[in-house]
């Protein structure tokens, strides 16, 4: 329970002193302007960093497993005592097919509410000529309007469109359309690996900011991409975008349980990416630790000081018949005072402070698409916890400062003048 | 509030007080006595015969080596902290030698400072007779000012008017002239006197002024611990308020 006294004393005390209170806040504020702003700018990059490597990539694929030789000792059949040998066939990627793809598509869903979009892919290696010109392209056949979920081209556009994309036409990256010197109409053609040829023209232009897609990924219709490869009415893999991303592990070997195929997340891809931002977060979250304490020590201190000062004043108190209870309150009441509007304040200038940095932004590709210089990533859930802990952190660097003040000898003040 | 007058407020049976340190010095050696309601009295002696550690030991602010000392009809011995801190606030107000008043608080603020450590109640059913003793001591037009906005004579008034505040059975006054000049000392003196004949409250005075001791019902004077003298000069007003 909060004395009524004490309350009314600590604010008295506060508002009167006013160049102490605003010094005392001011150290609470800085260091939770620091904590909200280094928490959001860290947060920021890693989520930069995870998009850079995920945003063009479905975050699981499903696809046929691989077949491998087995030798021939290996064969339950050899058991008999005959021993068949035959030539190795080593499989083309575009023959490990799914047929049933359709099927799939339409339970995945059901799966997990995190699967945010499925995308039946057919995909294979190719090469783009024109003028004596080749280069090794991925040529990717899909729904357009589907595949957009998984790789945001629609909105990225330069020139030309996207969805509705007909027989025939291909859109291509900004990169790849200047190397070759192409512009919407212009007619690309392209070899498969088994020597399919097939012809398109370009109907879109595209600049993503991922430089593998912008320079050398063809995004055609599904149909075309099946007669290029050879596959059939089969797709080549189904790509699954994920509402939160790091359950992607999971999700891809829950899956793989309800699939006859194999499946394969983002995260396995990526293990060295992950454990960098795992050591990361733990270095900064170390750094955020320390302000922490170092703002603690800066409101005991001044806490402290202000209770040596204060001694006479405690004494009086104590004497005209102030609790050891009042006393002990009415520093703990100041300190969570003072972390809390100070936090408060610190809450504001950080948050302000990221907002202006992020506004700063910066061309990025010669299209004139542009990025913030500051990636912040600066979430509620920041601001609350920063507060929160300067004024447990308050509360704890005012208890002993607190404690001496109830502790003190009133007789002792009394004369010691 | 009405006040029985002749009844023992508080009572010293047999005190010591001896300062433990690298030489024990006794300060107060078998200490009896017995202050009633509605009594004014004043304790002489030179300086280090014991005055403030009598007056400590009587306001529950310092105990006793050996020996009891009964408030309110209880012996403190038997009071925890906390009931001792409510008999300070309650029962007993204090008069230091030097003002101490707080800074950041008014003069109507610290007046009513014992009142508020206790509770709203207890400030709204002081209040105007708070403000009443203000007036009465030449304060009435300064209830908004600072301590730091008065002279030292008007900051003593206000801490004999907060230990007045609660309207206690017993004022304990350690030199509350001590520092104020003859004139100003004379007048607070007075004042106080005033306020015992007033509301029959008991007061006992530190001094070292033998003028003002005249003025007493009753004069204590302590040398090397002891009371060596004891004399009522004149018996105690009686009050049926
Ligand atoms: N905290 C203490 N430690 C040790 N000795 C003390 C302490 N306080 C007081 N004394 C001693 O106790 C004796 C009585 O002190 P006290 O303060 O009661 O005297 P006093 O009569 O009030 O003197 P004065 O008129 O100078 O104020 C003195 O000898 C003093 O030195
Ligand atoms: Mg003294």
């Amino acid at each position: 329970m909060i004395d009524r006294f004490s309350l009314s004393v600590a604010i008295r005390h506060l508002l009167f002193y006013k160049g102490q209170t605003l010094l005392t806040m001011g150290v609470v504020a800085v260091s939770v302007t620091l904590i909200i702003f280094l928490g959001a700018l860290i947060g920021g990059l890693q989520k930069r960093l995870i998009s850079s490597v995920t945003g063009a990539i479905p975050h699981v694929v499903i696809r046929q497993p691989e077949r491998q030789p087995v030798a021939a000792w290996e064969v339950a059949a050899a058991t008999d005592g005959t021993l068949y040998l035959g030539e190795r066939v080593k499989l083309q990627q575009q023959k490990r097919k799914i047929e049933d793809w359709q099927i799939w598509e339409g339970r995945l869903p059901s799966y997990s509410e995190n699967i945010r979009a499925v995308s039946p892919v057919v995909e294979g290696q190719a090469f783009v000529n024109r003028n004596e010109k080749r280069k090794a392209v991925s040529v990717v056949g899909m729904f357009p309007e589907k595949h957009n979920a998984v790789v945001d081209i629609q909105s990225k556009l330069v020139r030309g469109r996207f969805f509705g994309l007909n027989g025939g036409e291909a859109v291509i990256g900004f990169k790849l359309a200047e190397e070759f010197g192409l512009g919407l109409g212009d007619k690309i053609r392209v070899v498969s690996a088994d020597g399919n040829v097939a012809n398109y023209t370009v109907a879109g232009i595209f600049d993503t900011g991922f430089s593998v897609v912008d320079s050398s990924t063809v995004f055609v219709p599904l149909r075309d991409a099946q007669s290029l490869f050879g596959v059939g009415n089969a797709v080549t893999t189904i790509g699954l975008k994920l509402k939160r991303i790091f359950e992607a592990k999971d999700l891809a070997q829950q899956i793989a349980l309800q699939v006859p195929y194999e499946t394969r997340s983002w995260m396995e891809d990526n293990q060295q990416l992950l454990s960098g931002l795992r050591a990361q977060s733990q270095s900064s979250n170390l750094i955020l630790v320390f302000t922490t304490i170092a703002a603690g020590f800066g409101i005991a201190s001044i806490m402290i000081t202000s209770v040596v000062t204060r001694l006479r004043e405690i004494g009086i108190l104590k004497a005209v018949g102030a609790t050891n209870r009042q006393i002990l309150q009415i520093f703990a009441i100041e300190g969570t005072l003072l972390a809390f509007f100070g936090a408060v304040a610190g809450a504001i200038q950080g948050i302000a402070l990221s907002l202006i940095l992020y506004s700063i932004r910066t061309q990025v590709s010669e299209t004139g698409r542009t990025a913030e210089v500051f990636p912040f990533d600066l979430t509620p859930d920041l601001v609350i916890r920063a507060v929160v802990i300067a004024v447990l952190v308050g509360l704890a660097a005012s208890w002993y400062p607190a404690w001496r003040a109830a502790r003190v000898n009133a007789i002792e003040v009394i004369r010691g003048v | 509030m009405a006040k029985q007058s002749g009844e023992v407020v508080c009572e010293l049976k047999h005190v010591d007080k001896v300062y433990e340190g690298a030489v024990p010095t006794p300060a107060l050696l078998d200490i009896n006595l017995q202050v009633r309601r509605g009594e004014f009295l004043v304790v002489l002696g030179a300086s280090g015969s014991g005055k403030t550690t009598l007056l400590n030991v009587m306001g529950l602010l310092d105990t006793p080596t050996s020996g009891q000392v009964w408030l309110a009809g209880r012996n403190a011995a038997d009071l925890s902290e906390e009931q001792r801190a409510a008999l300070r606030s309650r029962y007993m107000g204090f008069v230091f030698q030097f003002h101490y008043l707080l800074p950041e608080f008014t003069v109507l603020e610290n007046a009513l400072l014992p009142c508020n450590i206790v509770g709203k109640q207890m400030v709204s059913a002081n209040r105007e007779r708070v403000k009443e003793l203000l007036e009465r001591v030449g304060l009435g037009d300064r209830l908004k000012y600072r301590p730091s906005q008065l002279s030292g004579g008007q900051q003593q008034r206000v801490a004999i008017v907060r230990a007045l505040a609660n309207n206690p059975e017993l004022v304990l006054a350690d030199e509350p002239t001590g520092n104020l000049d003859s004139k100003n000392g004379f007048a607070v003196f007075e004042m106080m006197r005033f306020m015992n004949r007033q509301t029959g409250t008991a007061f006992v005075v530190v001094t070292h002024d033998e003028r003002l001791a005249q003025e007493a019902d009753r004069v204590v004077v302590l040398e090397d611990g002891r009371i060596v003298k004891d004399e009522v000069q004149r018996p105690a007003m009686t009050h049926e308020l």
